[in-house]
C-alpha cells in the first residue's frame, strides 16, 4: 500500500505543455511498476494566463481504492515532491486574488523533495524560499527555465531531465528503468532516454533544516462569510489613488490590496533615471498600470503590480534606459526611483551590476526555426 | 388616464465634451482601470481597457461582457476598476449599454436621478462581438437618441476559453479548435470579418465607427474622446494583439500592433457622420508614402502561423494586395468601382 | 357573479370585488392590460418588448398607452428576447424600476438572462404567458415555460384572474425590490383565457398605489458614479458557495415580506387573502384537489357540484410556487385522506413520470406524521380545456384510491386519446 504525489509549479502558458508531459510521463513510468496513476492541472489556473503560475499534479499508487480520494481534488498537499519548473517561481506564487503568496514549499511534506530547475546555487535559492518549520529535501536540476508558447513547444528535454530527476530523488513513486522505457515508448525518441539518465544521476539533494530559508512576507486572508459580503455580487471599486509612497507632488493609481502580480514575473524592468527623457511610453503603454509618476515626471515602476512582460522595455526609445533582467538577481519589490533618489552613485553601479550578470531573455517567443541550432531537428515538434 | 407630460427626448441628447489630448504629455496621470486584473504578461487588450476609460473619465459606466476581460480581468472578491463596471453576457453589450442608457435616461427624465451626461461604454470581444453579440450591437446602433459607446476588442480568437477560433480570427491561424494537422494543414478557412464597416454601412444613426490599435495610444484615447463626445450610439474596433493566443514573446505585443497596420492587414479609418477616412500610417499606405511590409513579417512572427507554408503566406498577402488595390475604399468598403 | 361560498371569510379567497379606494375605476380588460395597467401605476421606468404570442397583447396595452401620453417609460422593442431580458436587468442596475415578458420558447431563448437576473439579484417583475413549448408550435397554456426557472431564485406567481394579475403585479415590486429580498418576480397568466379574454377588473388609481408601492431604492447596489462598484466579476470556488446561501436566504425571506405585502394590500385595496394558497372548501375536506392558475375555475365548479352530492371534497389553489408554501400546504392538507395534483404541465421521467407541481406536494407532505396519498394529474396541455366532467370524474379516483396504496403512485393522463 503506497500513494506517491508530485506537484508541479509552473509558469502558465510558457510551461502548460512541459508541466503535461512531466506529470503524464510520472503516470506513464509508474504504469511500468504495474501502479496506476493520474494526471490533472488545477482548475483555478485555466484558462491559463501567460506567467502567471500554475500548477498540475500526479499521483500514483498501487490500488485504485488508494488514488479514488485524488480523482475530486483540485490542489492535493503533503506531496512527496514539489516540481518547480521556473526558479523564479521560488519567490512564491500568487495565481489569483485573495490566495497571498503562497511559498513554493507549502504543499511538501515533512522530508519531501523540492525539485528545482535552476542555474543558481540552492544558498541563492533558500534566500527565495520561505523558511518553513518541517525540515525537507532541495534538489536542483541545472538549466535555464524552458519556455514556450501557446502552440509551439521548445522540446529542449527540460521534461525528461525532471522525470530522470524525479526517480532519483523519490525511487518509491517511479524508479529510473521505468522512466526510461515510459519515455522510450511515448517519446520514441532515445535521446530523451539518455537525457533522463544523465539528469538522474547528476541530481543530488540536500537537506534544508526547520527554519532555514528566506522569503518575502507574505500575506494571508480571511475569506469572508455569505453575512459580510454584500448581496449582489456587488465589491467597492479601486479608489482612483493610491498612498503616495513618497510622490509628493506625483500620482500613484489606486490598486487592488488584494491581488499583486509581480509572481507573474520573471524578468523585471531596471530603470535608468539619469538617461529617463520622461517620454510618456512606459507609463503609457503598461497594460499592467504599473508605473507611479515622481513628482519631478520620472516614471518609477510598481514592483508589486509589474508582470515583467517587456513592453517598457520594447517602447523605450532610450538604449538601456529600461532593460528586463531576470528576477532572479533581485531580493525585494522597493522601489528603484527611491533607491536612485537616496544615492544615484550606488544606484547606477547597481544597475550596472545587475546588467553586466543578467542572463540571455529566455521567454515564450517563438516561431519556426528558432531552435534549430539549440536542439536536434528531429525534436523540434510543429 | 391623465396624460403625464414628458420633455422632449433631445434635450437627454448632451454628452460630455471630451476634446482631444494634444500630444502624449497632455494625456492625464488618473486612471479608471488599474492594477489588480490577472491578464496575460504584455496583453494588449488590458491594455486598451485602461486607454478606454482614461480617455472617458470619472463618470463613465463600463459594461463588460464575457471574454478574458471579464474572466481575467475581474477576480471576486476584487477589481481593477475605478469607475462603475458590470458583467454583462457574451452577446450581450450592445443590450447591456441600451439597458444601462436607458435606465438612466428615464431616471433622469423622472426627476428620479440628478441630470448629467454619463458615459455608457460597454465592450466586448471578437467571440462577443463579431459573432454572438452582433444583432444585439445592430440593435444598439440604431436608438439614435441613446449615447452609448461600443468597444470591441479584438484579439481575434476565443482567448478566455484558452484560443478558440472566432469569426474575427486571421484565415489559417492555429486555435485549439483549428489545430494543424497531418491531414490538414489549414483548418479555419474563414477570411476576417469586418465587423467595424460592415456596422458602420448597415448603421445610418450611427455617427461614428472607428478602428484603432493600442500600439497607437494616443489616437485611441482620442478616437475614444471623439465616440463619446458626438452623441447617439457609436463604435470602435480595437485590434489588440495577443501574446497567448498569437504565440509571441510578450514584450513585442506593441510592435506587432505597429506590424499589423504597417502590413495593412489591420486598416486604421474612422467614419464620422458617414464620410470614411483612412488616417495614421493606413493614410500613408493609401496615399502611396508609406510602402506596406510584406504580410510574412507580421505573420513569421507568431506561432499561431507557425504551420504558414510559402504558398500559404502567398495567399495572406494576395487577399491583403486585393483590399488595398481593389476595394472601392481600402479597408472599408469591399465592392470594387463599376 | 360570485357565489356565496367564495366570499367566505378566512378562505384565502380572492375575489374580483373588494373595496373601491378613491379614483380608481372598473374597467373591462385582460389579464394582459390589467399588468399594464399596474406597470403604468408603478411608474415603471424602462419596458422591453419582443413579440411571441400570447403575452406580447401586454406590450400592446403598454404601447398605447406610451403613445396616447398615459404613461411615461423607456419603451424598447428588444430584436430578441435574449436581449430584451438583459436591456431590463442592466436598467434595473442603475435603480430603474423595469418590465418585462414572454412566453413559451421566448421565455427560454431568454434563458442566460433570466439565470443571471436573479443571479445578480435584480428585481425585474416579468409576465410570462404561459405557452406550450415548441416544436410542435403551439399557442396555448402549459405551465413548463415558467417552471423552467423554478430553481434559480426566482419568485414565481400564478394568477387566477384578470384582477388578480393587477395586484399581483404591484405586490410583485413592492416584494421584489425589498432591500431583503432583491429577487426578480415573473407572474404567470395562463395562455388564452387569461391573455386574451376580458373581465371586470377594479383599477386602483396612481396616488393609493405610490402609497402601497415604496420607490425602488438599489442603495449601495446602484451602479452608478456617485457609487462606484464593481458587479459580478468572475467567481471561483473559494466564493460561490456564499453566494448561493445568500440567494438562499433571500428567497427564505420573501415569505415573510409577502405576508407584509398582502396584508398592507388587503389593508388598503380590501383584496388579497392568503398570499399562499388559496384554500377553497377545505375546512371539512375528506380529500383534495391541488392546481395553478385558471385550472382553479372548473375545479370550483367541480368542487361545488360534487359538494352538492354530498362529497366531501376541497380545493387548494397555489398562487406562489416559489417560495413554495410548504407549511401552508402541510396546515390545509394534513387533514386529508387523499390529495389530487392536477398538473398543466409535464415532468417526463420525474419520479412516477408526475408533473412538477405533484412532485413538489408530495415532497412537501412527506415529513407528516400522517400523510395523505398524492395522485398525480396531467390535464389540459396545450391549452386544452380542463372541463368540470373531467375534474368530477378524476376527484372520483381520489375516493377509490384512498384505500390503495400501489394507485397513490400513478400519473393518471386526463382526456388524451390513446
Amino acid at each position: 500500500m503506497s500513494i506517491g504525489t508530485v506537484e508541479v509549479i509552473y509558469r502558465g502558458v510558457f510551461q502548460k505543455t512541459l508541466a503535461k508531459n512531466l506529470c503524464r510521463g510520472v503516470v506513464f513510468a509508474a504504469r511500468k511498476e504495474g501502479k496506476i496513476g493520474i494526471a490533472f492541472g488545477r482548475y483555478g489556473d485555466s484558462p491559463e494566463r501567460n506567467g502567471i503560475p500554475a500548477k498540475q499534479f500526479a499521483v500514483v499508487a498501487d490500488t485504485e481504492e488508494e488514488l479514488q480520494e485524488y480523482l475530486s481534488r483540485y490542489e492535493p498537499n503533503n506531496n512527496d515532491v514539489t516540481i518547480v519548473a521556473d526558479d523564479t517561481l521560488c519567490k512564491g506564487v500568487e495565481s489569483w486574488a485573495w490566495s497571498g503568496l503562497q511559498p513554493v514549499n507549502k504543499l511538501l511534506r515533512p522530508g519531501g523533495t523540492l525539485l528545482v530547475v535552476s542555474t543558481q546555487p540552492p544558498g541563492a535559492l533558500l534566500r527565495d524560499i520561505h523558511r518553513r518549520e518541517t525540515p525537507y529535501q532541495l534538489a536542483i536540476v541545472p538549466g535555464a527555465a524552458s519556455f514556450s508558447g501557446m502552440f509551439v513547444f521548445k522540446d529542449d528535454h527540460t521534461d525528461v531531465r525532471l522525470l530522470g530527476a524525479l526517480a532519483r530523488v523519490a525511487p518509491h513513486i517511479v524508479t529510473l528503468p521505468s522512466i526510461g522505457e515510459a519515455i522510450a515508448e511515448q517519446w520514441k525518441n532515445d535521446f530523451k532516454v539518455t537525457s533522463a539518465k544523465q539528469a538522474h544521476d547528476a541530481t543530488e539533494a540536500s537537506p534544508v533544516a526547520a527554519g532555514q530559508g528566506g522569503g518575502l512576507p507574505l500575506r494571508s486572508y480571511d475569506l469572508p462569510g455569505s453575512s459580510r459580503m454584500t448581496e449582489g455580487l456587488v465589491i467597492r471599486a479601486l479608489p482612483a489613488r493610491g498612498g503616495d509612497g513618497g510622490l509628493d507632488g506625483g500620482f500613484t493609481p489606486g490598486r487592488s490590496a488584494t491581488f499583486k502580480k509581480f509572481s507573474t514575473r520573471t524578468l523585471r524592468p531596471v530603470i535608468d533615471f539619469a538617461t529617463c527623457k520622461k517620454c510618456t511610453l512606459c507609463w503609457l503603454q503598461c497594460p499592467d498600470t504599473s508605473f507611479n509618476i515622481t513628482a519631478e515626471g520620472l516614471y518609477d515602476v510598481d514592483l508589486e503590480a509589474c508582470s515583467g512582460c517587456g513592453v517598457c522595455e520594447a517602447v523605450c526609445p532610450v538604449k538601456d534606459c529600461i532593460v528586463m533582467v531576470n528576477e532572479a538577481a533581485f531580493d525585494d519589490n522597493a522601489s528603484p526611483w527611491a533607491a536612485w533618489r537616496q544615492d544615484a552613485r550606488s544606484y547606477a553601479t547597481w544597475r550596472a551590476g545587475k546588467l553586466a550578470a543578467r542572463a540571455p531573455r529566455a521567454h515564450g517567443f517563438h516561431h519556426p526555426g528558432q531552435y534549430a541550432a539549440e536542439s536536434a531537428p528531429s525534436q523540434v515538434r510543429r | 388616464m391623465q396624460a403625464t407630460t414628458r420633455e422632449p427626448l433631445d434635450a437627454f441628447l448632451a454628452t460630455q465634451v471630451l476634446d482631444a489630448f494634444k500630444g502624449v504629455k497632455k494625456i492625464p496621470p488618473e486612471e479608471y482601470y488599474s492594477s489588480g486584473h490577472r491578464t496575460c504578461q504584455g496583453c494588449e487588450s488590458a491594455l486598451a481597457m485602461r486607454l478606454m476609460v482614461k480617455a472617458a473619465g470619472p463618470r463613465t459606466i463600463v459594461l463588460g461582457s464575457t471574454g478574458c476581460m471579464y474572466v481575467a480581468n475581474t477576480t471576486y472578491y476584487t477589481t481593477p476598476w475605478v469607475v462603475p463596471w458590470m458583467h454583462t453576457q457574451l452577446g450581450s453589450s450592445g443590450s447591456a449599454a441600451t439597458g444601462t442608457v436607458a435606465g438612466l435616461r428615464a431616471l433622469m427624465r423622472k426627476g428620479k436621478m440628478n441630470k448629467e451626461p454619463i458615459n455608457v461604454i460597454a465592450f466586448c470581444g471578437d467571440g462577443g462581438g463579431a459573432d454572438m453579440g452582433l444583432s444585439a450591437i445592430s440593435a444598439a446602433l440604431q436608438h439614435r437618441d441613446y449615447n452609448l459607446l461600443i468597444l470591441l476588442y479584438d484579439n481575434e480568437s476565443y482567448a478566455n476559453t484558452d484560443i478558440q477560433v472566432s469569426g474575427s480570427s486571421p484565415y489559417g491561424a492555429n486555435s485549439t479548435f483549428s489545430p494543424p494537422g497531418k491531414a490538414r494543414r489549414i483548418m479555419h478557412r474563414r477570411w476576417k470579418k469586418n465587423t467595424a464597416a460592415m456596422l458602420a454601412a448597415g448603421h445610418p444613426d450611427c455617427r461614428y465607427v472607428a478602428t484603432v490599435c493600442p500600439s497607437y495610444a494616443l489616437d485611441m484615447l482620442n478616437k475614444v474622446r471623439r465616440a463619446l463626445s458626438i452623441g447617439g450610439p457609436t463604435f470602435i474596433h480595437a485590434l489588440d494583439p495577443c501574446p497567448k493566443g498569437w504565440d509571441y514573446d510578450p514584450m513585442y505585443s506593441h510592435e506587432l500592433g505597429e506590424l499589423a497596420v504597417e502590413t495593412g492587414i489591420w486598416p486604421l479609418f474612422e467614419i464620422e457622420q458617414g464620410k470614411p477616412a483612412l488616417y495614421g500610417r493606413s493614410k500613408q499606405i493609401a496615399q502611396g508614402t508609406f510602402k506596406r511590409k510584406p504580410v510574412g513579417e507580421y505573420l513569421r512572427r507568431q506561432g499561431r502561423f507557425a504551420h504558414f507554408n510559402d504558398e500559404d503566406v502567398a495567399y495572406f498577402q494576395s487577399k491583403t494586395d486585393a483590399m488595398w488595390q481593389q476595394w472601392l475604399i481600402p479597408g472599408v468598403l469591399p465592392f470594387q468601382a463599376a | 357573479m360570485k357565489s356565496p361560498d367564495a366570499t367566505a371569510p378566512g378562505k384565502g379567497q380572492a375575489p374580483p370585488g373588494g373595496t373601491m379606494s378613491a379614483g380608481a375605476t372598473e374597467e373591462l380588460i385582460s389579464g394582459s392590460e390589467a399588468i399594464a395597467h399596474a406597470c403604468r401605476l408603478a411608474d415603471v421606468d424602462v419596458i422591453t418588448a419582443y413579440p411571441i404570442r400570447p403575452y406580447d397583447t401586454v406590450m400592446q396595452y403598454v404601447a398605447q398607452m406610451i403613445a396616447n401620453g398615459a404613461f411615461d417609460c423607456e419603451f424598447i422593442v428588444a430584436e430578441s428576447e435574449h436581449s430584451q431580458f438583459e436591456i431590463v436587468k442592466h436598467a434595473s442596475a442603475v435603480g430603474a424600476r423595469v418590465f418585462a415578458g414572454s412566453s413559451g420558447v421566448g421565455w427560454f431563448y431568454a434563458f442566460e438572462a433570466l439565470a443571471v437576473t436573479a443571479g445578480l439579484r435584480l428585481p425585474l417583475v416579468a409576465m410570462v404567458g404561459n405557452r406550450a413549448l415548441d416544436d410542435p408550435g403551439a399557442f396555448g397554456v402549459e405551465h413548463n415555460d415558467a417552471l423552467a426557472v423554478r430553481d434559480l431564485g426566482w419568485l414565481l406567481a400564478w394568477v387566477e384572474t384578470a384582477q388578480e394579475a393587477l395586484d399581483t403585479a404591484l405586490i410583485a415590486y413592492r416584494v421584489a425590490e425589498d432591500a431583503r429580498v432583491f429577487l426578480p418576480c415573473a407572474i404567470s397568466c395562463d395562455g388564452a383565457f387569461l391573455t386574451h379574454s376580458q373581465s371586470i377588473v377594479k383599477v386602483p388609481d396612481a396616488a393609493a398605489v405610490r402609497a402601497f408601492l415604496p420607490p425602488y431604492r438599489r442603495g449601495e447596489k446602484q451602479l452608478h458614479p456617485d457609487n462606484p462598484i464593481t458587479i459580478a466579476p468572475q467567481v471561483n470556488e473559494d466564493w460561490l458557495m456564499e453566494i448561493r446561501r445568500q440567494s438562499d436566504l433571500a428567497m427564505r425571506r420573501a415569505s415573510q415580506v409577502l405576508l407584509e405585502a398582502y396584508a398592507d394590500f388587503g389593508a388598503r385595496f380590501g383584496r388579497g387573502g392568503d398570499p399562499f394558497i388559496e384554500a377553497y372548501h377545505m375546512d371539512d375536506a375528506e380529500v383534495a384537489l391541488v392546481g395553478m392558475g385558471t385550472l382553479a375555475m372548473p375545479v370550483k365548479v367541480a368542487v361545488r357540484k360534487l359538494r352538492q352530492q354530498g362529497r366531501k371534497v376541497g380545493f387548494v389553489r397555489v398562487r406562489w410556487f416559489r417560495p413554495f408554501p410548504t407549511e401552508a400546504l402541510q396546515a390545509a392538507l394534513g387533514g386529508v385522506r387523499t390529495v389530487g395534483v392536477i398538473d398543466r404541465d409535464y415532468g417526463f421521467g420525474s419520479a412516477f413520470h408526475s408533473g412538477v407541481l405533484a412532485n413538489e406536494v408530495r415532497a412537501a407532505l412527506y415529513p407528516l406524521q400522517r400523510r395523505p396519498g398524492v395522485v398525480s394529474f396531467v390535464a389540459g396541455l396545450g391549452g386544452r380545456e380542463v372541463t368540470t366532467d373531467h375534474v368530477m370524474a378524476l376527484a372520483d379516483r381520489l375516493w377509490d384510491t384512498a384505500a390503495d396504496k400501489a394507485s397513490e403512485q400513478e400519473t393518471h393522463w386526463i382526456d388524451v386519446r390513446e
